[in-house]
């Protein structure tokens, strides 16, 4: 955290030191020779992200996700800008924007948002990087721009909780994902944002409710690497000038939309899989929190049960075993075809010396996935089981 | 000079193979409490203190040998590996430490099952991934645990000709790995 609020201070720093010229809009997009290198360049990141498998498809999401773009870039100061959204499968918080119209999102923050209106928030704030040519005005006003790219790479790449974002994407998308844009930038983004959101006809007191509650979680999980809310302006900061603007500004749309139903069908998938991406990682209560809120729109979900069962159980908090074995049933009575609560349900009680229960359920596990990954381990705990048996 | 330099050559080769025929054996190096035989054609690069082994350079295959303390944290996960946890969760954790890594792109398990060490209860995981040249590498992965330490013997090699021309040396690695008796 120590070296990640040096990087911030030192963005803000060089922030402070340049004076980003507005790119007259009446300026053919990509016609300039410097913006046309600048995306030849973006799209060479693009393309190791986009072949780096860590990309999540799900067509009917990214339909949903364009759809809301285009209602949002109707309003923008430039409706013919290509925008393009994919999300990355990461729980970390954040979203970024290539200057190209790539906005990539990842997978931590949508799983904690509760309505389209809040996405939103987050869409217009990324496609007004673009539609202002936010990289292309940062790069006009540095004077000497391969030592500020590599100052900012090598700055990058010494901070572990960043090495990972830095080490896949190139200059410009650290850049764009880690340091963002200067604080005058990031301020307009959410400014135009907002008032996109308003033309749109959403609810914009949503984005409020959006950073406030991302603070909170961020505050309460001790979430280190909130790239997207913790670059310039601080999260605070921005809070702060929302509030203002929404209670300066008649235009804001109070009574627009939130369109929750829809979101929370649309990003179930999704949301289920950031929780399996915090348990591989071992964030066991933020996946847990996840899943409990994803239960309460979908509450016949056996794969959720099973989830929170392998939570509980990998957790290994003895006190836990009954309560993970309680969702493993219950994963069960939604869908006995389900081998994957059996194995588990199997393991628990190979663990604990029941060798005959554990038989029953690896046996069901076998009947029921009878080419499951695992099947050397379970024909393993079935040959001990048969051998120790009598010790149950 | 002219007269010296072949002179000079032959010295310098001779002293390259003798330092090289000194890293053929795993058996002395400090602090391990194991001991392998070293395959035929396979060195020890100097400039690593780690038990790795290659025959064609470590980016075309290596072999490494790691022993680590249970309660060390791993880089990615906050899980840790404990004493007398099965074999598969210990798997499933070094397949979610893999799968975490930015490194390891396009990452795919292709086999994990159950294996034993030098009579050690363990596993083994064959896995695939690329890196940012989006060139193709295989591994093969054998772990167990042993009272507060985890062990871990890793063979990786291109996925192109290398990994299937080398795995002959790995299985003997394997088969003539001991742990130092108590």
């Amino acid at each position: 955290m120590k070296y990640f609020i040096i990087i911030i201070a030192c963005c803000t720093l060089a922030a402070g030191c340049i004076t980003p010229h507005a790119v007259p809009l009446k300026e053919g997009l990509h016609s300039a020779e410097d913006e046309q290198q600048l995306w030849r360049r973006v799209q060479k990141e693009q393309q190791a992200i986009d072949g780096s498998g860590f990309l999540y498809h799900e067509p009917e999401l990214e339909n949903y996700l364009n759809r809301i773009v285009q209602n949002l870039l109707a309003h923008s100061i430039a409706p013919d800008f290509k925008i393009q959204i994919k999300v990355i499968k990461d729980p970390n918080l954040n979203a970024f924007a290539y200057p190209n119209g790539v906005i990539y999102i990842h997978s931590g923050i949508l799983a904690r948002m509760d309505n389209e209106a809040q996405l939103a928030a987050l869409l217009s704030h990324e496609m007004t990087h673009c539609t202002h040519r936010h990289s292309l005005r940062v790069i006009r006003s540095i004077k000497d721009r391969p030592a500020y790219i590599a100052a900012v790479q090598n700055t990058l790449a010494k901070i572990s909780a960043v090495q990972e974002v830095a080490r896949l994407l190139g200059a410009a998308g650290s850049m764009a994902a880690v340091s963002g844009y200067t604080r005058e930038l990031e301020s307009e983004a959410d400014q135009v944002g907002l008032d996109l959101m308003a033309k749109a006809n959403y609810d914009s007191s949503q984005a409020l409710r959006l950073f406030e509650h991302l603070k909170q979680e961020i505050e309460v999980e001790g979430i280190e690497e909130p790239f997207f809310f913790g670059t310039h302006p601080n999260v605070q900061q921005r809070i702060d000038n929302v509030s203002d603007w929404l209670a300066a500004d008649n235009q804001a749309n109070r009574a627009g939309v939130k369109n929750t139903a829809e979101f929370q069908d649309r990003l179930q998938r999704v949301v289920l899989a950031n929780a399996r991406l915090d348990l591989r990682l071992g964030r066991f209560d933020i996946a847990q929190k996840t899943v409990v809120k994803y239960l309460k729109v979908r509450p016949n979900d056996a794969r959720a049960y099973y989830l929170l069962g392998e939570i509980l159980r990998q957790r290994d908090r003895q006190a836990d075993v009954a309560t993970a074995v309680s969702y493993y049933e219950k994963a069960i009575a939604l869908d006995p075809s389900y081998s994957e609560p059996h194995k588990a349900l199997g393991l628990v009680h190979y663990k604990e010396g029941q060798k005959q229960l554990a038989k029953k359920f690896f046996e069901a596990c076998l009947r029921l996935s009878p080419d499951t990954s695992d099947k050397a381990y379970i024909q393993g705990y079935l040959k001990n089981c048969k051998f120790r048996g009598e010790e149950s | 000079m002219k007269k010296l330099m072949p002179l000079l050559i032959c010295l310098f080769f001779l002293f390259s193979c003798v330092s090289a025929a000194q890293e053929r054996s795993l058996k002395d190096l400090p602090d391990a409490d194991f001991a392998v035989d070293i395959p035929d054609g396979w060195w020890k690069p100097e400039y690593t203190g780690k038990y790795l082994l290659t025959k064609d350079g470590p980016y075309l295959q290596y072999v490494l040998i790691q022993k680590r303390p249970l309660d060390k944290a791993f880089r990615y996960t906050k899980k840790k590996i404990r004493s007398g946890m099965l074999p598969q969760e210990a798997a499933g954790i070094i397949i979610d430490e893999l799968a975490s890594d930015r490194y390891l792109m396009n990452f795919s398990v292709i086999e994990n099952a159950p294996a034993s060490v030098d009579g050690q209860a363990g596993f083994r995981i064959l896995f695939t991934y690329t890196d940012k040249k989006q060139s193709q590498f295989k591994t093969l992965y054998y772990g167990f645990i042993k009272a507060d330490s985890f062990y871990n013997l890793r063979y990786c090699a291109a996925a192109r000709h290398y990994f299937e021309k080398d795995i002959a040396a790995f299985d003997q690695i394997i088969n003539s790995f001991q742990l130092a008796k108590d």
